[in-house]
């Protein structure tokens, strides 16, 4: 166990700093990178759960306040941490989530395919919680759509780097 | 009550999930205008001094910019004294206004509502309502201040509508931002008799208490005239990079008190 809390530390730090000090920093196509929702796609599943919303909650609160976004992110990464488990179902079949202790040894034999559709579900319903909460408005609904879909693609992109880089052999 | 006990103690993760975003919800809510919570102004005094000491170590590496920019700050000054001499009857206006310097310690730009935060604040006589401007253009406006920081609705929030006109004919009209380009806003409501052009100046109204007549805005970048209106409706490219801000002023209007109890009285 505390393999997995010394993790679950390293990537707080290495995560939040890489967000807040790197990606915060520039805009593709008027649009953030957001690289931090890697800490919930990759959140180990048989923590304890209470444990695991305020940890995701102090992750967005540090994230909020550096990027001046004052509860966006909190809030929807809250959501997601919450829908990550039936998502998980959802694209890779039914598990027993008491027999897995990471989810890089459950989706290690699944295809690309399962991969992907997991990291789009996950990044579309993320960002457009985000910019919905951001917009707050039915009239600019294109704007949301638009905004979401680009910013969907950057991020599954960056972040598919960083879980090639980071997370192949040992985490993911 | 032992039933109720041993049912929130099944339910704990449950409970502490409403909390949290109970908390999360109030933040949001919280971040239009003029409420605060005692908690965001806590921890945004300890945020705000990290993030500061931390422009401190980077500031080195954006030196190259920063020079070029004051380069152009002080071409616009030495003409504006030049100039100054046949324009004495502005300044009449200018003594109503005070500067004060400040640099941005932090400013986001991607979203719908933005906001900038500032390392000046109370003691360094900002005000809520004062203004935040630069040599090129309109910033913000001041929401909250603590003794040394202090928050501002930037100009890229779609909440904010700000008094603009066009320079050469004086025809004005409210100045709005739609979300989409940082390097563009939209400009309403003047009316069809201004004959516009690409290229043409934008500066403030003046019209407001907050903003003086004559701070650059931009240029009109585009222009059309919406069927069964005769209004144009004009998109502004903006002369301030608002991705790369590291210094501005805020503005203070002296007599904006007695302005406002004025318009109360009536």
């Amino acid at each position: 166990m505390s393999n997995i809390n010394q993790l679950l530390f390293f990537r707080f730090l290495f995560l939040s700093l890489g967000q807040i000090l790197i990606f915060n920093n520039f805009l593709i196509f008027g649009n953030n990178v957001n690289i931090y929702l890697i800490f919930v796609l990759v959140f180990p599943l048989n923590f304890n759960t209470s444990l695991s919303y305020i940890i995701v909650f102090l992750f967005g609160f540090i994230l909020d306040f550096f990027s001046n976004s004052m509860g966006i992110i909190t809030f929807s990464l809250l959501i997601s941490i919450l829908i990550q488990p039936y998502i998980l179902k959802f694209v890779f079949g039914n598990f027993d989530i008491n027999q897995v202790r990471k989810i890089s040894e459950y989706i290690s034999k699944t295809s690309l395919f399962q991969k992907t559709s997991y990291l789009l579900i996950m990044f579309i319903s993320h960002q457009l919680i985000i910019n919905f909460i951001d917009i707050f408005s039915f009239e600019k609904l294109k704007i949301i759509i638009n905004k979401t879909l680009v910013s969907t693609f950057i991020s599954i992109f960056f972040s598919y780097i960083i879980l090639l880089i980071f997370f192949r052999n040992n985490e993911r | 009550m032992r039933n109720f006990i041993d049912y929130l103690i099944k339910n704990t993760s449950s409970i502490i999930y409403l909390f949290l975003i109970t908390i999360a919800l109030t933040q949001i809510f919280s971040r239009n205008y003029y409420q605060n919570s005692v908690f965001n102004l806590y921890f945004s005094e300890i945020t705000n001094s990290f993030i500061d000491e931390k422009n401190n170590i980077t500031s080195y590496l954006n030196l190259i910019e920063e020079n070029k920019r004051l380069v152009r700050e002080n071409m616009y000054l030495l003409e504006e004294s030049i100039n100054s001499n046949y324009l004495s009857l502005d300044s009449i206006q200018k003594d109503n206004f005070e500067l004060i310097p400040a640099g941005i310690i932090s400013n986001s730009i991607r979203f719908d509502k933005n906001f900038i935060t500032l390392n000046a604040g109370d003691n360094d006589g900002v005000e809520i309502d004062d203004g935040i401007i630069t040599k090129f253009g309109i910033i913000g406006i001041i929401n909250k201040t603590s003794d040394k920081f202090s928050t501002g609705i930037s100009l890229l929030n779609s909440e904010i509508k700000i008094n603009a006109m066009l320079k050469k004919t004086n025809h004005f009209g409210s100045l709005f931002w739609d979300g989409l380009s940082h390097e563009k806003v939209k400009l309403t409501d003047i009316p069809k008799s201004a004959n516009i052009s690409k290229g043409d100046t934008i500066v403030s109204g003046g019209m407001s208490y907050i903003f003086p007549k004559n701070i650059l805005i931009g240029v009109v970048d585009d222009y059309s005239i919406p069927e069964s209106t005769n209004y144009y409706d004009i998109t502004i490219r903006l002369f301030e990079d608002f991705g790369a801000i590291r210094n501005v002023f805020v503005i203070k209007n002296n007599s904006f008190d007695e302005l406002k109890s004025l318009i109360e009285n009536e």
